[in-house]
């Protein structure tokens, strides 16, 4: 067990997702916690507080200054506004500053759009509970809305919005200024928190007789109802009764509070996955890092019933933390408020298995009814997310597979028919260069993915080359199986250097099992015809099918892993976000 | 000022997956890195990584400017001697040349073969090449790229980066 799973490239691979593990990349690697996360998705959460102030707000109130107070709103994919939490009422004030704050969990591959409106809270009603106040029976000074990651990349991360009417009211063209609110978003410190800890073992029993014991530890938080949720987990260390484990790292927010009570329980290992439980310490942190302190051990028990009786036999063996100490690392947000920027870029397949444009079984056909396409679809669903992230907001748009106006076959051509420059303008610009491509060209084929992987390639290196801070992620929308296998891998290899992610979304029924190789994630590291290894997992592949609308679609989830290969490469290379 | 060799930091990182005659590497592996002109540096060993072993050691290698590859071979001390266990002959063209800066620091893997040529385990290292300084105030560090850097030698067509570098 432990190394087995691991792909850790000396602990420079990620090893899950949350925050935590992530204290793992410079270090030796852990790769049974390694294993354990890996099995929980890759998604980055982290806890966002945001704060309220406003500027010349409107004066509603006769013999003083309104008394104003913000609601906040998510609003649903579907439009549907859904209240996260209500400011108090400051009084008499057109400039306030509020101090109810509110927490919501970022989510890199979701658009979370904020609404804010703001209220005159009149004063018979100043001792209501905010919560129990009838809106219609107050005074609305305005609305503003933004989204999320909107405000987390800029580097105050604050985003000040001037206030409107309601929609409603917006007929009349009256362009009244009702003051600005400026909302300001904290990461909570919890998601960076990360403590390291070295776990030694003295005098544990030797169970098995007659094969050499296999010491593991676990530790688990343990929840209001009393339930065991396991957080990590040490490797096995072969044959020795007083082991001393690789570092363990826990992140604060995995665990709830340093005073959360943790189990730490002693295995041995055991291949038919019936693991014998040596003895258990029941610990917070803070406990932890008391006897750390100490440099006392701690007697292991062993729990067991007697009837009804549930009696600890206190063990001989004593649990000893070598090694405690608790770091901040930089996290996602740090990069992006330090003014580091994730470019989108996509390439699009025209070859010849699309079916003819023209015709409405083709997966190009363009429906004039304004129903996208699979392609436009996945254009818009990873593009409305990245966007934020590009401050230009100008995409490097490719085709491959096709005759561009009589030529040979292109295996990367500029969307827009521009023979010198492939950007263009917002995901608009990406939408009319597609539609205009597909007049334009004639599809032909065969599928070949090196060129476009070179392409982004080389852009993401003239950036580094130009002290860049930026990180490229290429979109690949595709109908078929490459053809180039060998050739893309040698790409992708190249490309496992640079701060480059690449997402390949599969359209249309073709089998794409040859593709799922491409994807480390479910199959061995890559590898080029020169012997050379893919030094980090930088593909991600999805089969595109059928949405229900208002749900987290596919490919909106395979952005999930995105952040995490961001701090895996700014991390390695131990660059710093600018603060 | 021609300098006729190149300094390349090498820190050797980790090896996965090591085998000996189809077993895996139970410890003491260690690696060698050599220049076809024979100049040789050595890591310690890793008494307790078995066939996992990390080393993060770093290595500094001095390779002459007209030769193309550098030699990474893991080794293995046992009672009877040290033994091969994996080679990766590894291209300078793979971290110097290219369109990024010099001075980049590259994270490499390679596979390991063994004596008979078959497929072992993985060696991760990075590289870094020492930039001398007259030279590392020039900026972008457009280099020739070195030997070859194509794909498959597939034609593009599309002179991207010219136009592309007024943007960044």
């Amino acid at each position: 067990m432990g190394n087995c799973c691991s792909d850790e490239a000396g602990g420079r691979t990620a090893v899950g997702g949350t925050a935590a593990s992530m204290g793992n990349l410079n270090n030796a690697p852990n790769d049974a916690v390694g294993h354990f996360l890996k099995s929980r998705g890759h998604a980055l959460f982290s806890q966002i507080e945001l704060s309220y102030s406003a500027s010349d707000l409107r004066d509603r109130d006769v013999l003083s200054k309104s008394d104003p107070m913000v609601i906040v709103y998510t609003k649903g994919r579907d439009g549907v506004l859904e209240e996260l939490g209500r400011t108090e009422v400051v009084l008499n004030s057109l400039n306030p500053k509020w101090i109810t704050k509110h927490t919501i969990t970022y989510q890199f591959h979701i658009v979370q759009t904020l609404v804010f409106h703001v209220y005159d809270v009149d004063t018979q009603f100043h001792n209501v509970d905010v919560k129990m106040l009838k809106l219609e029976e107050q005074q609305f000074l305005g609305e503003g809305s933004g989204v999320l990651s909107q405000i987390i990349t800029k580097s105050d991360r604050s985003l000040t919005l001037d206030l409107v009417h309601r929609e409603e009211s917006m007929g009349s063209n009256r362009a009244r200024n009702l003051g600005k609110l400026t909302v300001h978003a904290e990461e909570c410190i919890s998601s960076k928190t990360t403590m390291e800890m070295i776990f030694r073992c003295s005098d544990l029993e030797s169970k098995d007789l007659f094969s050499r014991s296999g010491p593991f530890l676990v530790i688990s938080k343990v929840v209001e109802s009393g339930i065991q949720i396991p957080v990590c987990k040490t490797e096995v260390i072969k044959g020795d009764l007083k082991p001393t484990w690789k570092p363990v790292f826990l992140n604060i927010q995995q665990v709830g509070s340093k005073d959360n009570p943790l189990v730490i329980e002693c295995f041995n290992f055991n291949s038919s996955g019936k693991h014998d439980l040596i003895g258990e310490v029941r610990k917070s942190l803070a406990d932890l890092e008391k006897l750390h302190s100490s440099g006392q051990g701690e007697n292991l028990f062993l729990p067991t019933s007697v009837g009804h009786n549930y009696q600890n036999k206190v063990l001989k063996s004593q649990l000893f933390v070598d090694k405690f100490s608790q770091s901040t690392k930089h996290s996602f947000l740090d990069y992006l408020a330090g003014g580091c920027e994730m470019n989108f870029m996509v390439a699009i397949d025209f070859t010849a298995s699309n079916g003819n444009p023209r015709l409405p079984d083709s997966l190009h056909y363009i429906d004039h009814s304004g129903r996208l396409n699979a392609y436009q679809r996945a254009i818009v669903e990873v593009g409305e997310v990245l966007q934020f992230y590009d401050s230009d907001k100008r995409f490097p748009a490719w085709g491959f597979g096709a005759r561009p106006i009589d030529g040979p076959v292109s295996h990367c051509f500029n969307l827009n028919g521009s023979s010198h420059h492939s950007e263009v303008e917002g995901i608009q610009g990406i939408m009319m260069a597609y539609t205009s491509a597909l007049l334009n060209v004639s599809l032909a084929g065969p599928t070949l993915f090196g060129p476009v992987i070179s392409n982004a390639a080389l852009i993401a290196s003239h950036s580094l080359a130009n002290s860049g801070r930026k990180y490229f992620v290429l979109l690949i929308i595709t109908d078929g199986v490459v053809t180039d296998l060998q050739e893309t891998k040698d790409a992708l290899v190249k490309a496992s250097d640079l701060p480059l992610s690449i997402l390949i979304v599969g359209v249309g029924g073709a089998d794409f099992k040859e593709m799922e190789i491409l994807d480390a994630d479910k199959g061995e590291r890559l590898e080029s015809s020169t012997g050379r290894v893919a030094s980090r997992d930088i593909v991600q592949f999805v089969p595109f099918r059928d949405v229900q609308s208002g749900e987290i679609s596919v490919v909106q989830a395979l952005l999930a892993e995105l952040p995490t290969q961001f701090l895996t490469y700014m991390r390695t290379r131990e660059i710093q976000p600018i603060s | 000022m021609e300098s006729t060799s190149r300094t390349l930091e090498v820190t050797v990182i980790s090896g996965e997956n090591l085998r000996t005659n189809r077993k895996p590497v139970k410890k003491n592996a260690f690696v060698v890195i050599q220049t076809d002109s024979n100049k040789v540096c050595t890591t310690k060993m890793d008494a307790d990584g078995g066939s996992y072993p990390s080393w993060n050691e770093k290595l500094v290698v001095d390779v002459p400017m007209h030769e193309r590859f550098i030699t990474v071979e893991v080794q293995c001390k046992t009672s009877g001697g040290n033994k091969t266990v994996g080679v990766a002959r590894i291209p300078i063209s793979d971290f110097v040349g290219g369109h990024v800066p010099q001075s980049y620091l590259h994270f490499l893997s390679y596979r390991l073969r063994d004596n008979k040529g078959e497929r072992n385990g993985i060696i991760n290292i990075s590289v870094k090449a020492k930039v001398p300084e007259y030279a590392s105030c020039s900026g972008t560090g457009m280099g020739v790229p070195l030997g070859d850097n194509n794909f498959g030698g597939v034609v593009t067509g599309i002179p991207i980066w010219c136009t592309n570098t007024g943007r960044f």
